[in-house]
């Protein structure tokens, strides 16, 4: 398949409005605006595209919601905080291809009848701001963006929010009290955002990648759009892949590709020849699986299946270098810091789980750890306020179950043999 | 109608809610601890789990809004574990020092602990540990103790909106703190201790002094500060008050309270409290039994009265004493001394303020339920800063904005810094000019109403005026005026002191009437509508019933078994010049400091100070009282039963909580002596006035102690039909105003004061210890003034020496400085001319020069 | 308090929002820039500004790891150790850093040349290890690289 979200992203200039315009850029937006705002938004529904941000939330649906809502007016959210460890997929689109981006919240802010769009950037993407802030100034400049576009009578105005290291800050409510000014803290739900969202208006949040397959659909058409990749998922999809592999790195490839190819075909086996020991499919939040795991198409309904989840399509791969408590204890760590607080299982079990698995990493672990350490799992699983605090709860629970002997092994012998060697 | 089942009962509901308020309303317990009823839910604590049929995961009851048919379980095996679960989860970091704790006992963690069982005996790791601060001198943070339930901060920034304190980092290591980290330099409402569930925040005023178990007696109770009235408990031990809290739902103040009203009790044990009578004896005050002192005071006003006549006896009735000391006060003043000279401190605010509505637009027309503030579209506030004067008043008018409304703010009012949605800030000078074009703004769209013929004449004359409208914020304000649809005017008694204060008061009568908003006077003192409504004004009967109506002579004669005196009654300003031209020999002060509380102070003295005659019955022996013939000590608040009529005209209830030996009721001093005098007075206790009140006035018509207990009463409660305005108020006159200074001095009326009575009280004082001279961001720049530096102020009667506090919230050339404290307040350096209308002081136009040390 | 310049950058951004609230990340960073990190005044500078409460500016603040609590060296590494970076070695090059440039983990070094934040995930994972040094990514990281690098910033 030829690369749609990454076209151009070779060319040193491929920031450039120009640059983006010679290969086609644009046009979609001019394309959609030619069109009733139902029509493109049949179109989006015949994509059957589904939200890249974690969920693969049926985007024709959250936006079908938000447009029923008669208050007006709404805002388009584009969610650039990609906290997921392991996630470097939307960097290339916005360091690389913001104006993608742009023509896409564009077209998304036509359907929806929103007419103000913010982008959501993670505080760790300071050149990424830059460059959105010069292309949207071009965009501005050739009246892509800003009031009456190309003449249609669509108003359109578009800012960069930039976050300041706040993982939580990707769940989408977090997002909003964040973009509010407020700590970043989830809100309850309902209301949803698409009703009661930033500033108690319909709100739409959507990932980077989601908004930016906009354009693609406006191209080759919903129906065209919906025969790519898997059937329930269709559409192209970002893949990061990190770790130990020949050649990591971001890969466009139709969704439900399966997870073997991607490692072993698309980056080149494992580094250095190395035995795999375990892969991470969506990010350190889904649960890991082990070797013998991952003949798995890479969607949001086969993964699941498989016992994990696609998340945002971050696989990182360890060899039989990589030790599992260390890795449990690092990701708990994470979870810890970015606890946001709120809630009591989250944030107490967070750190007490943190604290148990850096005493068994240490050599410190006792007998009944790993009991205990299901009792305080067993506590949050399904009792946090967001699903950050379940996360944290599935990642214990499945490297127990896949690599209990590891921790097992740790525990007795009071030490850690993959740490000592390394 | 929504109908849902939990725990098998069947409930219906009228209105939308919560799964957890549909439990509590139908007695159902669900357990709690982020959740509070005075804030919204918050869902962070995951104890208030249910199960609900057909939803997949357990449901957090206080985020979950009831729907129809719904099946709820609150209790089940599962439950209980995850309650245990969450518990334990709260333990591991916790302290666990509950022997040390003196929230032990009424901790809602230790309850919950207790029921559920929970224990943290599997955790071994380290605990969070974090010292407590004492950095602040009213509060204890103990943030080991904390469970981040953020209800603390919720309440300072939802309900408070003080806004001081904030859930500081993320996660685990979440603390609650005030900005500084160290003092919480708040409005110290201390309403954050209210909801507090554990030992997280505490009151440095009780520290380590008693445990809740421990309290002999909790007396519901009015608070003794202000207007507004608020309910409170007061918690004794020993015969002496332990603690005050509010309770939630009860009162005016529904769970709230403010500064003076939690920490401000503190005086009330003073060791400065008077507990003998006191004679002046050669010059000097000595100790004296009560019937040598009874038996002087008697002597000297049977003699006076007869050798002078009655009318050259004055008597200053006391907006901190009850309807009943006030009721008796008066009627001893009228039936036993024989004069109608009697008035009160509140003429120069709101005793003037109210007449002049009622006369123009009828009684009752400045009573209006705290509540209604809530709901108005537009607050026009003007006159003062209700979050200061009255302080939870104040937050009613930051909830409704909150909630959206226009807040129009006439002048500086700090409080409302960050509420406002518009502020005109006319010039010294030119506030009547301003006020009556917007008042003509107006009428112009609202055109004619024609039910008051006075306002409506006088309308028609200010329409001539050339229009003053070019000053900041004057169109805005006319806009939020003119397109509100419920509108509340909450008046300041600034703007009564002025010298033509009849001409603002006019424009918020006639603005009052125009949009037929709700009119609200802030109120300083908890009695002040007693006090008139007992009758201690001259011109006025109890129930409001103008002396000069035969009628009403008549009925109160039969009534009191006597005449009525026949001359005018004075008001205090003019007792003040009797004193000094000597037509007025001897008065009787009940509760008051004139000396110290009526502008130009000094010149006040000087005028007492020429009385044949002067007996002063006060809990503390004041700036008056020194001067003094005969001073008797009273007793005060929570030492004596009474009713105290609010801003709203509710009718409550002050209970007696603790023993004192030494002083009297006020209403029994009086009524010894009056018997004395030969007039009888048969009352054995509070309750025998109140039967006689209720008798002879309309307004309190056939009221009992057992109606008002209930703390709804507000008159006329039973019905009786009000007085309608006057006919005949005098007409506007031309003030002529000649004002170009740099400064002008203005009375401060601080949060954390009030009167002369908070000054004994220390938890105040370390709040706010010395008066400080409070100056805009502008004015200090004009002459180079930085926080904390010493300055002189002087005026044309005298120089004060002040540190300077700069602040923001000041937009004009008015100095700000305090009347409330031992070293001299501003009245002492403030001159005053009479509005003629009025009656009231204006001192508007006091220049003031002020020189950096 | 901030000079009028830095106060019209700060209406600047007020203007892109409904609500001066929002604008109150956006304008730490500009407080961050002008006072070097979130001391109490420039957080009282920002609340005069926006018209907000101190304590709810501190609040926010407080919640943002990227934003500067305390002061920090001249060049502030910000060096990913979550998982992607921790296989492939991040760990070393933590103690590379205190033994080569005496900097500890969220501490600044004695000659206020380098703060050393450790970082969550930084997204570049694909060339883990990596780090922000200010606002520069450099990825791909070995003890040697590091070397050079941190060359450049005196
Ligand atoms: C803890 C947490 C972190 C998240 N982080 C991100 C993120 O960094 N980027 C993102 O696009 N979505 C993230 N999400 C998902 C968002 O909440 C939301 O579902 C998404 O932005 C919706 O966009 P989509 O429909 O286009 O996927 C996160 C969710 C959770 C619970
Ligand atoms: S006392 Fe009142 S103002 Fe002070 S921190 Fe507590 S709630 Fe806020
Ligand atoms: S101090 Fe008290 S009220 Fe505030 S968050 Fe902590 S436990 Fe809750
Ligand atoms: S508002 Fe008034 S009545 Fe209420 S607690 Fe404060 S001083 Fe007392
Ligand atoms: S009371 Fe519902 S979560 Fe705390």
């Amino acid at each position: 398949m030829e690369n749609f979200l990454l076209r151009n992203i070779d060319n040193p200039n491929s920031a450039d409005i120009g640059e983006y315009e010679k290969s086609g850029g644009y046009k979609n937006l001019t394309r959609a605006l030619g069109m009733e705002a139902a029509e493109v938004l049949e179109e989006v529904k015949a994509s059957g595209l589904r939200g890249r941000g974690g969920a693969g939330f049926p985007t024709f649906m959250k936006w079908n919601f938000a447009k029923a809502d008669p208050k007006f007016p709404k805002y388009l959210l584009c969610n650039a905080d990609e906290g997921e460890p392991g996630t470097f997929k939307d960097r290339p689109i916005l360091e690389k291809n913001p104006h993608l981006l742009i023509e896409g919240m564009a077209i998304s802010g036509y359907v929806l009848g929103a007419e103000h769009g913010y982008i959501y950037l993670r505080g760790e993407y300071p050149a990424a701001k830059d460059i959105l802030e010069a292309a949207i100034k071009q965009a501005y400049e050739k009246n892509l963006l800003g009031d009456n576009i190309l003449g249609k009578g669509f108003n359109f105005s578009l800012a960069v929010h930039q976050g300041a290291g706040a993982y939580i800050c990707g769940e989408e409510t977090a997002l909003i009290e964040s973009l509010e000014g407020k700590k970043g803290q989830p809100r309850t739900k309902p209301p949803f955002p698409v009703n009661v969202g930033v500033w108690d208006m319909p709100t739409i949040v959507n990932n980077v990648e989601t908004l930016s397959n906009l354009p693609l659909i406006m191209e080759i058409g919903g129906e065209a759009y919906s025969k790519i990749g898997s059937e329930e998922c269709p559409g192209p999809k970002l893949f990061c892949v990190s770790g130990f592999v020949e050649k990591p790195g971001v890969y466009e490839l139709p969704m439900g590709t399966n997870l073997k190819d991607i490692i072993y075909k698309h980056c080149g086996g494992i580094k250095n020849g190395g035995k795999l020991k375990a892969v991470i499919p969506g990010g350190i939040s889904t649960p890991v699986f082990p070797a013998d795991g991952i003949d798995c198409a890479m969607d949001f309904v086969a993964v699941p299946k498989a016992g994990s989840m696609l998340g945002s399509g971050a696989v990182i791969v360890m060899d039989e270098s990589v030790c599992m408590v260390k890795v449990t204890y690092r990701a708990l760590k994470f979870f810890e810091h970015e606890s946001c607080g709120k809630c009591v299982p989250c944030r107490e079990g967070t750190d007490w789980l943190r604290k148990i698995l850096e005493r068994i990493e240490n050599g410190f672990g006792r007998e009944g750890d790993i009991e205990l350490l299901l009792d305080v799992v067993k506590v949050m699983i399904g009792r946090t306020f967001c699903p950050l605090g379940d996360g944290a709860a599935g990642v214990v629970t499945a490297m127990i179950k896949h690599f209990r002997n590891e921790f097992e092994e740790h525990i007795s012998t009071r030490k850690c043999k993959l740490s000592e060697a390394n | 109608m929504i109908t849902i089942t939990i725990n098998d009962k069947e409930i219906t509901l009228d209105q939308p809610m919560s799964v957890l308020e549909a439990s509590r309303q139908a007695g159902i317990k669900i357990p709690t601890l982020c959740n509070h009823e005075i804030l919204k839910p918050y869902g962070g604590c995951r104890l208030c789990v249910v199960e609900v049929e057909r939803m997949p995961r357990l449901q957090n009851s206080c985020t979950l809004i009831a729907a129809d048919g719904m099946v709820v379980k609150t209790e089940s095996d599962v439950i209980s574990e995850v309650r245990r679960g969450i518990l334990e989860f709260l333990l591991i970091n916790h302290p666990l020092d509950c022997p040390y704790c003196d929230k032990a006992g009424e901790c809602e963690l230790q309850d919950l602990v207790n029921k559920y069982g929970a224990t943290a005996g599997r955790y071994k790791e380290e605990k969070r540990k974090v010292p407590e601060s004492r950095k602040d001198q009213i509060f204890a943070r103990n943030m080991e103790r904390c469970v981040a339930c953020t209800r603390c901060v919720r309440m300072c920034h939802d309900v408070q909106g003080s806004s001081s304190i904030a859930m500081i980092g993320r996660g685990g290591h979440t603390r609650m703190e005030p900005f500084t980290a160290e003092s919480f330099n708040c409005e110290y409402c201390g309403n954050c201790l209210t909801v507090c569930p554990v030992g997280a925040i505490l009151s440095r005023l009780n520290m380590h002094s008693f445990r809740p178990w421990q309290v002999d007696k909790e007396v519901e109770t009015v608070c003794s500060y202000c207007g507004v009235g608020c309910s409170l408990i007061a918690q004794v031990r020993d015969d002496s008050i332990k603690r005050v809290i509010p309770k939630l739902g009860l009162g005016v103040n529904k769970g709230l309270l403010c500064s003076r009203g939690r920490f401000g009790y503190e005086y009330i044990g003073s060791e400065e409290r008077l507990k003998t009578p006191l004679v002046k004896k050669d010059g000097e005050l000595v100790q004296s039994t009560w019937s040598e002192a009874l038996g002087i005071v008697a002597d000297k006003l049977t003699e006076i009265s007869k050798v002078n006549s009655g009318s050259s006896i004055a008597g200053i009735a006391s907006s901190r004493c009850s309807n009943e000391d006030n009721y008796v006060f008066q009627k001893f003043m009228r039936m036993a001394c024989g004069t109608n000279n009697i008035d009160s401190v509140s003429r120069t605010g709101f005793a003037a303020a109210q007449k002049y509505f009622e006369d123009l637009l009828g009684q009752g027309i400045t009573g209006n339920m705290v509540d209604g503030l809530k709901h108005s579209e537009t607050i026009l506030v003007l006159g003062g800063d209700p979050t200061n004067v009255n302080p939870v008043l104040g937050l009613s008018i930051r909830q409704a904005a909150r909630d959206g409304a226009n807040i129009v703010v006439i002048g500086n009012a700090g409080g409302l810094e960050k509420f406002k949605t518009v502020q005109v800030v006319p010039h010294v000078f030119e506030e009547a000019e301003v006020l009556e074009s917007l008042l003509l703004a107006v009428s112009k769209e609202k055109g004619v109403r024609g039910e008051r013929p006075f306002v409506d004449k006088e309308l028609r004359v200010l329409a001539d005026r050339a229009p003053k409208t070019d000053v900041e914020g004057f169109e805005e304000a006319k806009k939020a005026l003119l397109e509100s649809g419920s509108t509340s005017i909450v008046m300041g008694m600034d703007l009564v002191q002025r010298t033509d204060g009849h001409r603002l008061l006019f424009t918020v009568a006639g603005l009052t009437y125009l949009l037929e908003a709700r009119l609200y006077l802030l109120c300083e003192r908890p009695n002040e509508q007693g006090l008139i409504d007992a009758g201690c004004v001259p011109e006025m009967l109890p129930g409001g019933r103008p002396i000069n109506i035969s009628d009403f002579r008549a009925k109160f004669e039969a009534e009191w078994n006597g005449t009525l005196p026949e001359n005018d009654g004075l008001t205090i300003l003019e007792m003040i010049e009797g004193a000094r031209n000597h037509t007025i020999k001897a008065m009787y002060v009940m509760g008051e400091n004139p000396a110290f509380n009526l502008p130009d102070s000094q010149s006040v003295k000087d005028a007492l100070s020429g009385l044949d005659f002067l007996v002063v019955q006060d809990i503390f022996l004041t700036e008056t009282a020194e001067m003094a013939d005969v001073v008797l000590p009273a007793l005060g608040w929570t030492e004596k039963a009474g009713t105290y009529t609010n801003l709203e005209r509710r009718i409550q209830l002050q209970k007696k909580v603790v023993e004192q030996t030494g002083g009297m009721e006020d209403w029994r001093i009086i009524a010894e002596l009056s018997n004395k005098m030969g007039y009888a007075m048969n009352y054995s206790e509070t309750e025998d006035i109140m039967r006689e009140i209720a008798r002879v006035s309309p307004l309190y018509r056939d009221l009992s102690y057992n109606e008002i207990a209930q703390g709804n009463c507000l008159w006329p409660y039973h019905g009786e039909p009000l007085r309608g305005e006057v006919n005949e108020v005098p007409g506007m006159h031309d003030v002529d105003k000649e004002y170009n200074a740099d400064f002008y001095l203005a009375v401060e009326k601080p949060l954390f004061h009030s009167g002369t009575l908070s000054r004994r009280s220390e938890a105040l004082m370390k709040i706010y210890p010395e008066p400080l001279l409070k100056v805009g961001g502008s004015t200090a720049a004009k002459i180079g003034l930085q926080d904390g530096d010493r300055v002189q102020f002087t005026t044309s009667s005298g120089t004060i020496e002040a540190l300077v506090a700069i602040d923001d919230s000041i937009k004009d050339n008015r100095v700000y400085y305090s009347n409330n404290f031992r070293s001299g307040g501003v009245f002492s350096v403030m001159k005053f001319n009479i509005d003629k209308v009025t009656n009231a002081p204006g001192i508007e136009g006091c220049e003031v020069r002020i020189k950096k040390l | 308090m901030f000079n009028d310049t830095v106060i019209n950058e700060i209406n600047e951004i007020r203007a892109k929002y409904p609500d001066r609230k929002s604008a109150l990340l956006p304008a730490l960073y500009v407080a961050q820039r002008e006072f070097g990190w979130l001391s109490q005044e420039a957080m009282e500078s920002v609340a005069h500004a926006l018209n907000l409460p101190a304590a709810f500016v501190r609040g926010t603040a407080s919640f943002y790891s990227m934003f500067k609590h305390k002061p920090v060296g001249r060049n502030v590494i910000q060096l990913c150790t979550n998982v992607s970076c921790m296989i492939l070695g991040a760990e070393k090059l933590v103690d590379f850093l205190k033994t080569k440039y005496g900097v500890e983990p969220n501490a600044t070094s004695e000659d206020g040349r380098f703060s050393l934040v450790i970082m969550e995930c930084i997204g570049a994972c694909g060339t883990a290890p990596a780090m922000l040094v200010n606002t520069d990514f450099h990825e791909n990281l070995t003890e040697k690289s590091l070397e050079k690098i941190l060359d450049k910033y005196k």
